[in-house]
């Protein structure tokens, strides 16, 4: 099976040879004009080879001192592109995440660890936080990392005067700028006291080298890579491919896998094809379905984790018969939330109770998901004074896993009860995100389906978007809770995680969501790859080694 | 009528017909669901970024001066387009327009999947032709004999099996189980394989047509099985029809040997309207490969397609689908040129 995987290889390193000489044959044809700076020869040598000469230093130095171990995962989409602070995708992020790093990280528990960064602390008195930087740290080109280049890529993201407007500048919210005192100190200013500032930089900001980007052309900063990461860009065929290969100067150990290629497959049976036929090593999303199809081959193995997205129900409180509490918690008892998990997820979800999952900042341990007692839910309904009421379910499909398969059971659920009917609404996910997000509730569907991922592990966020007056997806106002997250955001350590439980429980008992699950993320794994998956929906193959 | 004029005349129904799509998919734009404003900001972006960038998009103009851009901007676009396409060259900003989601050339990215679903349909349509005509001529033949049933139920099965459904099973069953084939992608196509025979490394470029041939042989089959069950049908009546002509008789009584009869001079007439068919089946191959490209994870336009209505990416689709009505109008206009000049009853109008 493997030398179906090393053909392959083989053929589009032939192939990229040929275009290597193509384009160098452009570039000599054209000498007498110019010094290469040609585009049509340059774009094509860079978006087919731009590390056609990479793979020669692969060989030429320590490619002997370390296993050769290729991997390939294997996603449902492509990067959109290579830049880094230009994008908002899972996809995209798997792949920036082996080549570009930031100041801080995460361990596989999502507990922050030190990166590029060493130390990090608030500076008294101020509204700013302070990063201490590694001084062993090269860019890909051999340049060397100063805090300059961070203090550049936060305000690439942050400050639209760099003339970069960044789709993640709320990423890093409360953060207006950064500078550098010295090459080994970044000194981050804050709009007031931010109490997941450091969350934030846990999980975003990938560090660019200034110079680096300053000489190129957006293009070409969407087509090339220059991190400090284990891996390096070797090539990058828009929509089809990434390959990547192992960073000998990392400033950590280098990483086992010697060449990392990322294709996508948007077909879940494909991506399960070839993990069975040894094609890929890494898949995303098996589904439930495929899954003993995967466990009983020789090929590999499923691994699940628990994502950091909830799906839920949301319901307008400002329309009957949702506005009233006791008919929200009589939908919440109507459910078998446990069977669905087992039933229709087969396995691969958890329940929830409240709208902070285990793994964040301001979960409550002492809130448990509602039990199924549809004849508390009967009763509640009558005493709501909403009996006989008509009710529908708008649900996306496809985009979460089982999403209409678990409308269904919910709606099917709630349809048995003697005092209330329930139907489901199929969804454009388009459409139903628009009417969503617009800001209006007015504008919003009464009852939905949805799903809400963070990767920064604070609750505060997903109450703030989700459950807040004005949060950017609400449904619902209390002014006790508003009050509650408002406590959060003035404060830090146990004070404000004692707020953000309070508000958890709140939710709990005010009902404004039908609680549903926390996704799995379901990979399939190679027999020849040994690697755990993590919550926060990264795959890191930094972290995989030889089975 | 001269082979010029009627080749203006084509050409100005073509631009005519492509006209009518390009309003088409405008009009698909304006009716579906899903702001392309969503596709490009967060959820939570404050209400003046997410003005202007609509603005940006021109997306709070008046239809009809969107309608007029969108259409001056294609015509204005189209001949560089074009040409972008076949050198493979990223468009400037009058070409096909900008990816939403990539900010890169729509024309460069259709250029480059172009050859992919080329290749596909042209294999297709050669597995089709190569097994469909031989096995309607024994079909024809061979007629109410246990040849022609088989034949018969051949191309019914054929004809009722769904596409993604075949790929599937051929994927299981002959990759999965057997290992005979690669599962889905393409490691090499065409022009790599050109590129490898014209940088002199004829070993390689061998290799690579190999490496081709195997990766595209489930996937042509898959998008070739429909095809080749019509085509045996026709290849079947034509031949029959043909069969009972009076100077099939004649030529038998002139004493014309049986295989020169059949092959010569009826399977010929019988071949003319099979090149019609072939050719504009070619076009339908073209659009129709969307879903092999899917099950089979081709790199093709197919694929560009699904996924740029996934993310609402409305320049990449309006331009993928400006490029296949385009290039299925060319296939109309070469196969109706080449029909007049295969056969001499058919003039030019």
């Amino acid at each position: 099976m493997p030398e179906n995987g090393t053909d392959r290889r083989g053929f589009l390193k032939y192939a990229g040879g040929a275009a290597v000489t193509a384009s160098l044959a452009g570039c000599l044809g054209g000498g007498d004009g110019g010094d290469g700076t040609d585009t049509p020869a340059d774009t094509e040598a860079e978006e087919t080879e731009d590390g056609g000469g990479g793979e020669e230093t692969d060989t030429g130095d320590g490619g002997e001192e370390l296993p050769d171990f290729p991997v390939t995962i294997t996603q449902g989409n492509m990067p959109s592109g290579l830049d880094p602070h230009d994008h908002r995708e899972t996809p995209t992020d798997v792949v920036m995440l082996h080549a570009y790093e930031g100041l801080i990280t995460r361990d596989a528990a999502g507990a922050a660890q030190p990166a590029l960064a060493t130390d990090w602390s608030r500076v008294d008195g101020e509204d700013a936080a302070e990063f201490q930087t590694r001084s062993d740290v090269t860019f890909h080109n051999g340049d060397t990392f100063v805090a300059g280049d961070a203090a550049y890529s936060i305000n690439r993201i942050v400050d639209p005067d760099t003339g970069f407007a960044s789709p993640q500048s709320d990423q890093l919210a409360g953060v207006s700028g950064a500078s550098a005192p010295d090459d080994s100190t970044v000194r981050v200013t804050l709009d007031g006291l931010n109490p997941i500032v450091f969350s934030e930089f846990a999980t975003y900001c990938d560090i660019m080298q200034q110079s680096w980007v300053e000489e190129r052309s957006k293009s070409e900063i969407g087509q090339q890579m220059n991190g400090t990461g284990a891996f390096q860009l070797d090539s990058y065929t828009q929509d089809e491919q990434v390959v990547m290969t192992r960073y000998e100067e990392y400033w950590d150990d280098p990483a086992e896998v010697s060449e990392l290629t990322f294709t996508a497959a948007s077909e879940s049976s494909t991506r399960v094809n070839q993990l069975l036929q040894g094609e890929t090593d890494i898949i995303v999303n098996v589904p439930p379905q495929e899954v003993n199809r995967v466990n009983n081959s020789d090929a590999g193995s499923v691994s699940a984790a628990p994502s950091t997205r909830i799906l839920y129900n949301g319901m307008r409180y400002d329309v009957e018969p949702f506005s009233s509490q006791e008919f929200r918690q009589a939908l919440n008892y109507a459910i078998d939330l446990e069977s669905i998990v087992s039933n229709v997820l087969g396995g691969f979800g958890a329940q929830t109770g409240q709208p902070t999952l285990p793994e964040f900042v301001g979960h409550n341990p002492d809130v448990d998901p509602y039990p199924y007692d549809p004849d508390e839910a009967e009763r509640l309904i009558d005493e709501s004074g909403h009996a006989g009421v008509e009710i529908e379910l708008n649900t996306p499909v496809g985009r979460y896993l089982k999403d209409l398969e678990i409308a269904q059971a919910v709606a099917g659920y709630i349809d048995e009860l003697p005092n209330v009917s329930a139907s489901v609404n199929q969804r454009d996910f388009g459409s139903l995100t628009d009417e969503l997000l617009t800001g209006n509730i007015e504008d919003k569907p009464p009852w939905f389906l949805i799903g809400w991922g963070e990767a920064t592990f604070e609750g505060a966020l997903v109450m703030t978007a989700l459950l807040s007056t004005d949060g950017a997806l609400s449904t619902w106002s209390n002014e006790e809770f508003d009050s509650l997250l408002e406590t959060a955001g003035n404060s830090t350590g146990d004070e404000r995680v004692s707020a953000l439980q309070e508000a958890n429980a709140l939710a709990n008992e005010q009902a404004p969501w039908i609680f549903l699950n926390q996704q799995f993320s379901v990979y399939g794994v190679s027999n020849r790859v040994s690697w755990e998956p993590r919550s926060d929906e990264r795959i890191d193959a930094y972290a995989m080694s030889q089975a | 009528m001269s082979l010029a004029r009627f080749l203006i005349k084509r050409l100005l129904q073509g631009v005519f017909v492509v006209w009518g799509v390009v309003t088409i998919v405008f009009g698909l734009r304006v009716i579906a669901p899903g702001d392309p404003a969503n596709v490009l900001l967060p959820p939570d972006v404050a209400p003046e970024v997410r003005e202007q960038v609509i603005a940006d998009l021109g997306l709070d103009e008046p239809l009809y001066v969107q309608y007029w851009d969108f259409i001056t901007g294609i015509a204005a676009g189209v001949p560089e387009g074009l040409f972008n396409i076949l050198t493979g060259e990223p468009a400037g900003p009058m070409g096909l327009g900008t990816s939403l989601t990539t900010g890169t050339s729509v024309a460069s990215r259709v250029g480059r999947s172009l050859p992919a679903t080329l290749e596909l349909a042209i294999a297709a349509t050669i597995v089709a032709v190569v097994i469909a005509i031989p096995l309607g001529v024994i079909s024809a033949t061979r007629r109410h004999q246990p040849a022609d049933y088989g034949a018969t139920l051949f191309s019914l099965a054929g004809i009722s099996t769904p596409n993604f459904w075949l790929g599937v099973m051929l994927i299981i069953v002959l990759s999965v189980q057997l290992n005979l084939f690669p599962t889905s992608q393409r490691a090499i196509g065409i022009p790599g394989v050109f590129d490898l025979l014209v940088s002199g490394q004829i070993v390689a470029a061998a290799e690579g047509l190999r490496t081709w041939l195997w990766y595209i042989t489930l996937p042509a089959i898959t998008l070739g099985t429909y095809f080749t069950a019509l085509i045996t049908r026709l290849t079947r009546s034509g031949m029959l029809d043909e069969l009972g002509k009076t100077y099939v008789r004649a030529s038998r009584a002139k004493g014309l040997p049986e295989t020169l009869v059949r092959y010569k001079h009826v399977l010929r007439n019988t071949l003319i309207p099979i090149i019609t068919v072939v050719g504009l089946q070619l076009g339908t191959l073209i659009g129709g490969a969307v879903i092999t490209e899917f099950v089979f994870d081709w790199p093709g336009l197919g694929q560009v397609l699904i996924n740029s209505i996934n993310s609402r990416d409305w320049p990449m689709v309006q331009g993928s689908l400006i490029v296949i009505a385009v290039g299925f109008v060319v296939v109309n206009i070469v196969v109706d040129t080449l029909y007049t000049l295969v056969n001499p009853r058919v003039g030019f109008d």
